[in-house]
């Protein structure tokens, strides 16, 4: 184990270190911090949405500033470096080498992320994480939009040099044994989701220089008055961001093939079908982006088009949701926190899918568009599916990386706080849209329907502030005090923990 | 790979593809028809800009914040911005279509109704977003 | 096997194209527009319907699984991985 909180190495030995243990720790350990503060603000925005009129946050500007930074912390500093943590400590270990590819490269992609992170949560920016001009090149205040735009530049990078780390370390350092198609279903999610951030990130760098030159005055890419055109912007960004959504996910859905498998006390129904799936996602994501864009005036046959490649991404998806049921089925399952959190994270990811075919029908784009049923839908794919895979993950690798366990009833206490919570909260949000409450709004009007369902909405965002903290408090006490685990066998499911090899960190035993 | 048959995989693949086929046909009929502008439409323009609405009407009246149609005529929204992309939407008529600067884009509904409709703003636009907002009135036409 | 899926696609193909044909039949005539809240609407709530009803059938399935296959269960026996060590990839 990597982290012993009881006889603790010195702090320098780990953060100058570049063993890819260390790093997916920092990783780790960094995103459930910004995984924290963003659930704080999240917490401001639906305790401030109660009722309408201003409960305790004073203006508009604030709270735009809120909800901006809480989307871009949660996708930039805590669901892709989370990502990047485990598949850092696990993916060496997965394809049996020693480190990652570039060890010391893998080091500075990590730290490109604080000072990122400091610029986007000091510089506290108003457009949303979208961005989008003309609003954020002539209208949203600087220094803020600076910062974010320089922010993101560097994360952008920073994904950028992981990809690259990933995709040569299981590609070219796997070891020669291991035949590509034995590589396991985790590894290869970390493979897919690296090769589309190598294509689509680049299209993002580009529009976030192109915003910063607009801002400058120096261009008009995106001012009308000077030849440009916001709408390309929004390209730009949803063939960026289109796929990346699938970049958040895909590690979720690998780590979720971890978690069944063993849990079931059988192999995964199908790894041919899972690694298929991966590769077809992959591809396919890139075929729909401009269904975010179905309300900017495009015309009849651009809509159709996209509208099919959205459709096309969804047998995909569909088949890793058949893989974990056809892998339970028959077999012996124990529902420790791990299960529970995997289970349900199927369970909400159908819903989430199911949600999003409904979005992308052209005509009841009319109906959801930029409302509360977007935001319910998409959250319940980061949080539904991306959160629950990763905080299963989360407890399922905790006995390896700290060597204790961590108290199971808290984490299953914790597990249906969040669970009654989440459906409170984003279900509720697609009913809500449904009566058109637009997102992005300080206040609303007094509104019966959108009063009640809101209420709802902040219970469900207290029993979320609850059972979060339940996980924080279970994290930290059992990585120091836990019940030291059995290392073969922590979850008694018989056979080997995990995979033979063990991480060898250099500077540990 | 894997060593035993998976027909059932098949089947399902088939059912999902079969129901998404019908999705998209049914979406693409659905959006086909609605973005029919009858001809007689009577064209309204609208110009979003921080943060209220203006129209104008066909012969020449101005109205801002308030928009007064009549029952039974179908009429075609002209939008554009001044300044930032917004979107106009009476979310009880579903209409919905950005105002963004530069070009004009193209919306019709058909008020059936009388009564007074809440007029929203779908896309972030800054500070007074949240209450870009205006009333549709609709009136008997005899 | 091979059947089945020809059979699938067959059906498929017969149950789209008259529901296309018979919408594009129909359509609005001069003084007589569509009201897009009633079509708009409808495809909404056919889409829901068809969307609880798989919901319905996933999730009972997923209910049924856990029940049926949780360890507890009296029914439940090993698994034919288990003690072999084809678990430990």
């Amino acid at each position: 184990m990597v982290l012993e909180l009881q006889k603790p190495r010195p702090i320098w030995q780990i953060m100058f270190s570049t063993h890819h243990t260390d790093i997916g720790l920092l990783y780790m350990i960094s995103s459930l911090a910004f995984l924290f503060m963003g659930g704080v603000l999240a917490l401001v925005i639906r305790v401030e949405m109660f009722s309408p009129g201003a409960q305790f946050i004073a203006d508009s500007m604030t709270y735009n500033r809120i909800f901006t930074v809480h989307g871009t912390n949660m996708i930039f500093l805590f669901i892709l470096p989370f990502a990047s943590g485990v598949g850092n400590y696990f993916v060496p270990i997965m394809v049996r080498y020693k480190d990652m590819a570039y060890p010391k490269l893998n080091a500075i992609a990590f730290w490109m992320i604080p000072p990122a992170a400091a610029l986007i949560w000091l510089g506290f920016a108003d457009f949303g994480w979208y961005a989008q001009p003309p609003y954020s090149a002539i209208s949203a205040p600087s220094p803020a939009a600076e910062m974010w735009i320089f922010g993101l530049k560097i994360l952008g990078v920073s994904s950028i040099l992981g990809a690259i780390n990933f995709i040569v370390t299981i590609l070219k350092c796997k070891h020669p044994d291991l035949p590509l198609s034995k590589v396991p279903l985790l590894a290869w999610s970390f493979l897919s989701s690296s090769l589309i951030v190598l294509v689509a990130i680049p299209t993002f760098a580009a529009a976030l220089l192109m915003l910063l030159t607009d801002r400058l005055g120096v261009t008009g890419f995106f001012n009308p008055a000077m030849g440009g055109d916001p709408i390309a912007y929004s390209h730009l960004f949803w063939f960026t961001f289109h796929p990346e959504v699938y970049v958040l996910v895909i590690p979720a859905i690998g780590m979720m093939y971890e978690i069944i498998p063993r849990f079931s006390r059988k192999p995964i129904f199908s790894h041919s079908s899972g690694m298929f799936a991966f590769i077809l996602l992959s591809i396919v994501s890139f075929a729909s982006w401009a269904h975010h864009m179905y309300a900017t005036g495009m015309s009849f046959t651009e809509k159709t088009v996209f509208m099919v490649g959205t459709l096309a991404a969804v047998p995909a998806s569909a088949m890793h949701v058949f893989n974990f049921l056809a892998t339970m089925w028959g077999g012996r399952a124990k529902y420790s926190t791990p299960m529970m959190w995997a289970v349900g994270g199927i369970a909400l990811f159908f819903s989430a899918g199911a949600g999003g075919v409904v979005n992308t029908a052209m005509p009841l784009d009319f109906i959801t568009h930029d409302s509360y049923w977007v935001v319910g839908h998409f959250h319940l794919f980061v949080f539904g599916t991306i959160a629950f895979g990763s905080f299963g993950y989360l407890y399922y690798m905790f006995p390896y990386i700290t060597g204790r366990m961590y108290n199971e009833l808290w984490g299953k206490v914790h597990f249906v706080l969040i669970f009654i919570g989440a459906v409170l909260v984003f279900f509720t949000q697609h009913i809500l849209g449904l009566y058109g409450m637009p997102r992005r709004i300080f206040d609303y009007p007094e509104i019966p329907e959108w009063i009640a369902m809101n209420q709802i909405q902040a219970v469900g965002a207290v029993l979320l502030g609850v059972g979060m903290t339940i996980f924080l408090v279970n994290l930290i006490y059992s990585s120091a005090k836990g019940k030291e685990a059995n290392m073969d066998d922590p979850f008694g499911l018989g056979g080997k923990y995990y995979y033979p090899y063990q991480a060898k960190n250099p500077h540990h035993d | 790979m894997s060593g035993h048959s998976n027909w059932a995989e098949w089947v399902y693949i088939g059912v999902v593809v079969a129901l998404l086929a019908w999705v998209g046909a049914e979406a693409w009929n659905i959006e086909r028809l609605v973005e029919h502008v009858p001809e007689d439409a009577k064209v309204i323009k609208v110009t979003g800009q921080q943060w209220f609405w203006t129209f104008e009407h066909e012969d020449g009246t101005k109205e801002s914040g308030e928009l007064h149609v009549k029952k039974g005529i179908p009429y075609k929204f002209e939008i554009t911005s001044r300044d930032v992309i917004h979107s106009f939407n009476i979310p009880e008529y579903l209409v919905l279509m950005d105002a963004v600067p530069g070009r004009i884009n193209t919306v019709w509904f058909l008020p059936v109704d009388e009564g007074e409709f809440p007029i929203q703003c779908r896309e972030y636009c800054g500070l007074i977003h949240y209450n870009m907002r205006g009333t549709l009135y609709v009136e008997d036409g005899a | 096997m091979k059947n089945i899926i020809g059979l699938f696609m067959v059906l498929s193909i017969l149950v789209i194209f008259p529901t296309v044909q018979i919408v594009f039949a129909a359509g609005d005539e001069a003084g007589e527009y569509l009201d897009r809240r009633i079509e708009i609407w409808n495809l909404f709530f056919r889409m829901m319907t068809v969307a609880f009803v798989i919901g319905a059938v996933v999730s009972g399935t997923m209910v049924w699984l856990i029940w049926r296959f949780r360890e507890s269960n009296p029914k439940a026996i090993p698994t034919k991985y288990e003690g072999t060590g084809e678990l430990d990839r």
